[in-house]
Parts: C-alpha cells; structure tokens; sequence
C-alpha cells in the first residue's frame, strides 16, 4: 500500500462507497432475483426449509403453465391497449403542451396549474366515478375503454413533461418554419417534435409503465377474459385457498422483461443534445 | 409588383407602445434599412410583415394584396433570423430543400434537388449539403440560412440583423456578398439592424427608429446630411455628433452665441427661425483652423489614434466639449495644448432645442 496519506484516505473513500453501493443494489435486487431463481424451481423446492438461493433442480413447468393459461392472450392485450394509450397520450399531450407552451390565450396560466393538480388526485379515489361512467357509455369491460382511461390518467403528465421541453426549444426555428410556408400543426409536426424526441420518449415510458403495470383500474373495469390485461392475470394466481408461487413468479418475470428491453433500448434518446448548432448561442 | 406598404400600423404591449402609427412604403427592389437602438420599434416591424406578432392597428400590404391578418405560413416572404434559426435535425441540404417541400402541390425530388444544389453552389455551399448544422462554423452557417431563404425565389426578404454573429472581418465581407446577392436576385429586401454603418453602406434607403416611432426615410447620404432631428444626427454617424445649445441672432446673416462662444452661420434660410437653438456639428466637420479669426479657442482633453484617423476631445470656452475627428498626417495636438477650431459652415445642423426638430 502507498503511504501517502492523501491516496489511502481516497481509497477509504472508494472503498467505502462500493460497500455503500453494493448494499443498496442488493436490497434493489435481491427480492427480484430471489424471484426470477424461485421460478424455475418444481413446485416442492420453492418453499423448502432452509432456503436455497440457486436452484438444485431447473424447470421451465411454471412459465408452460402462464403460457398454457392464455398468458399470451392477456399479454396481447397489455400490449395492445400500452401501445395505443401512448399514441393517444402523446398525440393528444404534445397538441396540448405545445398550444400551451406557445400560445398566448386568456386562462393559460389557469390551465397548466389546473393540468399539475389534476396529477395530485389518486386514481382510486376515481374509480367508482369512472365506473359508472364507463357503463353508461358502454365501454366497461372493452380495450377502448382502458384506453380512454389510460390516456386520460396520464396526460396531465405527459403535457407537463412536453411544456416543460417546448419552452426549451428556441422559438425562431419554430417562427422559420412558419414562415418556410408550414402551418402550426405542419411545424409541430416537421421542426418540434423530431427536436423533442428526448422528452417524448421519456413521457412514452411513463406511459408505458403505468399501462403496462396497472392493476387496479383494469381488474376494476373489466371482467371478461378476452380483455384482461396481464397484471390482472397474474393476481389470477393468488387463489382462495392459497398461492400459487410457481406460475406467480413465472408470470412476474415475464412482465418486467419487456419494459427492461424497452428501458435498454431507448435508453440513449435521454442523452439530450439534439437541439445543438442550429442555433448560435 | 412586390412592394411593402404600411399604413397607421400600431403595435401596443400592454400600456407599453411598440410602435406608434408607421407609415412607411418600401418600392419593388428596394433595400430599405431599418434602423434603431433596441426598443425602437425596427424588430416590431419586421415582425409585424412577417406575421409572427399581430398589429393592434393599421394594414399591411405586399403589392395590392393586404397581409395585415394573414399567418406567416400565407404570405410569401423570406426571412433569416440573427441566430440563423436553422433546423438542427436536417442536414444542410435538407434545411434548403425545406422551403420548397411546404409547396403545395409538393414539387418532385430531382426538382428539389436541382434547385439545392443551384443555391447551393451560388453561396458556394455545395460542399456542405450532407452535414448538420452543428458540424458548420458561424458564417457557413449564415449561408445555409440565406440559401434558405433564397431557394424559394420570395418576392420580400426580411433580414434581422444577419450579421451581428459573425466577427468584424467576417461581417465586412459578408456585408458585401449581401449587397451582390441583392444585384442578382432584385428582389425587395427588409433589413433590420443597429449597426449604422450596416444600414448605410448596404441600403438604397434607412428607415431611422427611436422609441417606436419612425423619425426619418431617406437615402444614407441624406441622413447623414440633413438629419430631421437630433436623434437621427446623432444615432447616424461613426461618432457621436457635438451639440451645442445657444441662440440664434441677426435675420439674414445667423449669428450663434452660447456663452463666449460666437458663430457666424452666414446666409441662411430658416423654415421657422428660433431664438434658443441646438447646434449639431459632426466631428469630422470640426477642424483646426489656420488663423484665430475665422475660429474658436479650444482647449486639447485627449487625443485618440486609432491609425488611419486622430480623434481629438476639446473643451471649448463655453465649457462645451465637442470631437474633432481628423488626419494624423495632417494634424498634430498636444493634451493641454490650446488650439483654434473652425466648424465647416456647410456641415452645420440647427434644431429647436426644446423639440430638437431641425429648422432647416
């Protein structure tokens, strides 16, 4: 070791953080890879005494199991109904972010304080509301009607997320558009939103999370199976008499799989910078 | 025919008036100069014809066509903004195609791509079609944005203050191609600036702004020699015009009188002749004189050379300190030297001091 007392109290230091670090990605981790382990275990070993952390014996019986269950039905259905939630959200969001971020009209002000405190009310307090709603206009227990209620949960954060970005943009590319011969919605659509991409897509994933994981709107608004939603689908596993770990966990997994992919995917569209040398600071 | 007109055109923020009642034609071809300080009233009006503010009052017309109420996308015009204002996520060729693209019906690909590249090669750009705006210094830049604006062959160009990014040797040379680009298109040019020397090598006309009003129309050379008011004279002009107050005696031949100081103006006729009177003198109309007759006494502050020019700072026995803008080579004064001046009688400008309208 080097003596300088300089470099040992830096190695201290980085020594102290990995320990810090790894504490934390282990608490993060832990219960997850606990999980996705467990689900390829049998049945019999999932609960064993003492526990064992890595499988003795591997098996797939509990992901066949989800599959065989119509999983790939209900994961259709999260897929379908996530996919066009964001579509409208963002259509919807970035028409409504951009007039308020760019027009000037009486209530403006009113309107986007009103959008943040929306986002402030729980979405369980609205469910019975909804509810009824949805059956007076016959969208209960329908992919349209999850959709509408998806998109309206979260736009007031998609519009949030978007305003907040447009007003980063520096307005004179947006004025030669206009001028170039392009109507608002043709400079929305050919100079705004391609400089947006950061911000749209880190409001797709919000959306995506939410519409991807939402329990308690689903199970409350739909009841037939060629509607149901995945999460829903994985509470199918907690029985009356008991639960089923097994195909619990397997059903777990597959869920979180696809949202990491997308994560992984999408993950250099946060690194900002698109919106450098058009114009000179 | 593509000529501008504004008639009674208002723009008010609030309690605070942009621009107060313009009245202002600019001819087919034209170069017209707008020029001002920040907050005169200049950026106001070329926005206000290219339809990205809205005017509370007054028309606006292109040729016999009223734009006053039309959105920018309708009204045929080209613009290059200080920043350029280029679209970052297109190449540069794509940045010039995208005028033309807005064009309804759409013209075809190779169509598009001939008059890119037609541009292109004018501003001798062609060799930067296929990279970003980023990846291009600051004049190249400034091209791409002209080029931008030139592809779509517009009946009115609007130019806000184009040069003022660039440095000083860039913005020389670029104020030249400017004036030649002119030439060979021919076509109406608005072009907003503060710089006066801008406005006056490159214009067939300025248009002076203070305080959202439009003081005065004219040639550069007209400006420059008979300014309608003391704002003109002095906002026009590499340095800053002397003014002196006094008052005026005799009824044929003017004598000026402030304080010790008496100036014989000679003949002259006065629209409205007044007693108490700004005289404005240019530094480069101030000169030594050769006898103590025909000048004043003057007492040498400080000398600025700055090499082909000697910029002298004098006291005059009014108390008044006026610049004397002359050549090295010609002259030389000492600080605390004491010198006679002798104002050119010609270059001499008298305003009503309290209006500081001109009485010529």
């Amino acid at each position: 070791m080097n003596d300088n007392p300089y470099l040992r109290h830096a190695f201290r230091r980085a020594a102290l953080r990995t320990v810090v670090n790894a504490g934390i990605v282990f608490f993060a981790l832990a219960p997850i890879a606990w999980g996705v382990l467990s689900s390829l275990k049998p049945t019999n070993q999932i609960l064993e005494v003492p526990p064992r952390f890595i499988p003795q014996d591997v098996t797939l019986e509990h992901y066949e199991r989800v599959i065989g269950d119509k999983g790939l039905l209900f994961l259709g259905n999260s897929a379908l109904i996530s996919a066009i939630t964001i579509v409208c959200a963002l259509a919807i969001g970035s028409i409504a972010a951009y007039a308020i971020a760019r027009y000037e009209f009486p209530g403006r002000k009113v309107l986007m304080v009103f959008t943040i405190g929306v986002m402030s009310i729980p979405i369980a307090s609205l469910l019975i509301p909804t509810f009824t709603l949805l059956s007076v206009v016959g969208l209960i227990n329908t992919h349209v009607g999850l959709i509408l209620l998806y998109t309206a949960y979260q736009l007031p954060i998609v519009i949030w997320m978007l305003y907040g970005y447009f007003l980063s943009l520096p307005v004179e590319v947006e004025h030669a558009a206009r001028i170039d011969g392009y109507t608002a919605l043709g400079t929305l659509r050919r100079v705004v939103l391609p400089l947006s991409k950061p911000a749209l897509v880190a409001a797709a994933l919000f959306v995506l999370v939410f519409a991807w994981n939402d329990f308690v709107v689903a199970v409350t608004m739909t009841s037939s199976e060629s509607v149901r939603t995945f999460p829903v689908a994985v509470y199918f596993y907690l029985g009356f008499y008991g639960r089923e770990w097994g195909p619990l966990l397997a059903a777990a997994v597959i869920s979180i799989i696809p949202i990491i992919l997308i994560f992984i995917v999408l993950q250099r569209y946060f690194i900002s910078g698109l919106t450098g040398g058009g114009v000179k600071g | 025919m593509s000529t501008v007109t504004f008639r009674n055109v208002s723009k008010r923020y609030g309690a605070i008036t942009a621009l107060d009642d313009l009245d202002l034609e600019i001819g087919d071809g034209e170069f017209v100069s707008l020029l001002g300080p920040s907050g005169s009233g200049k950026s106001t009006t070329l926005n206000l014809l290219a339809g990205l503010i809205s005017a509370n009052s007054g028309t606006i017309h292109i040729g016999e066509r009223e734009i006053t109420h039309l959105p920018p996308e309708q009204r045929d015009l080209a613009m290059v903004f200080q920043n350029y204002a280029l679209y970052p996520h297109m190449t540069v060729a794509e940045n010039i195609a995208f005028p033309l693209e807005a064009r309804k019906p759409r013209p075809d690909k190779d169509v598009i791509s001939r008059s890119v590249e037609r541009v292109a090669e004018t501003l001798s750009i062609g060799n930067l079609l296929a990279r970003y705006p980023k990846e291009i210094s600051g004049g190249q830049q400034q091209r791409v944005a002209l080029g931008r604006a030139m592809v779509r062959d517009p009946r009115v160009f609007l130019l806000d203050e184009p040069l003022s990014n660039l440095d000083a040797r860039l913005r020389v040379r670029m104020r030249r191609d400017l004036k030649e680009l002119h030439r060979q298109l021919g076509s109406t040019i608005v072009y907003v600036t503060h710089d006066q020397s801008e406005a006056m090598t490159l214009s067939d006309r300025v248009a002076v702004f203070a305080q959202g009003r439009l003081q005065q129309v004219a040639p550069p050379r007209e400006i420059y020699d008979n300014p309608v008011n003391t704002f003109v004279a002095n906002f026009v002009g590499d340095r800053e015009t002397n003014f002196l107050d006094g008052v005026l005696e005799g009824d044929d031949y003017l004598t000026f009188h402030s304080g010790p100081v008496a100036l014989k103006l000679g003949k002259r006729q006065l629209k409205n002749a007044r007693q108490k009177v700004t005289l404005g003198v240019r530094p480069e109309a101030v000169a030594i004189a050769s006898s103590a007759t025909d000048g004043m006494r003057a007492e040498v502050i400080l000398t600025e050379l700055a090499g082909a020019e000697l910029f002298v700072y004098l006291r005059l026995a009014s108390g008044d300190e006026i610049g004397m803008r002359c050549d090295p080579r010609e002259v030389s004064v000492a600080t605390g030297e004491t010198v006679n001046v002798r104002f050119d009688p010609r270059q001499i400008h008298l305003f009503d001091q309290e209006s500081g309208q001109t009485l010529a």
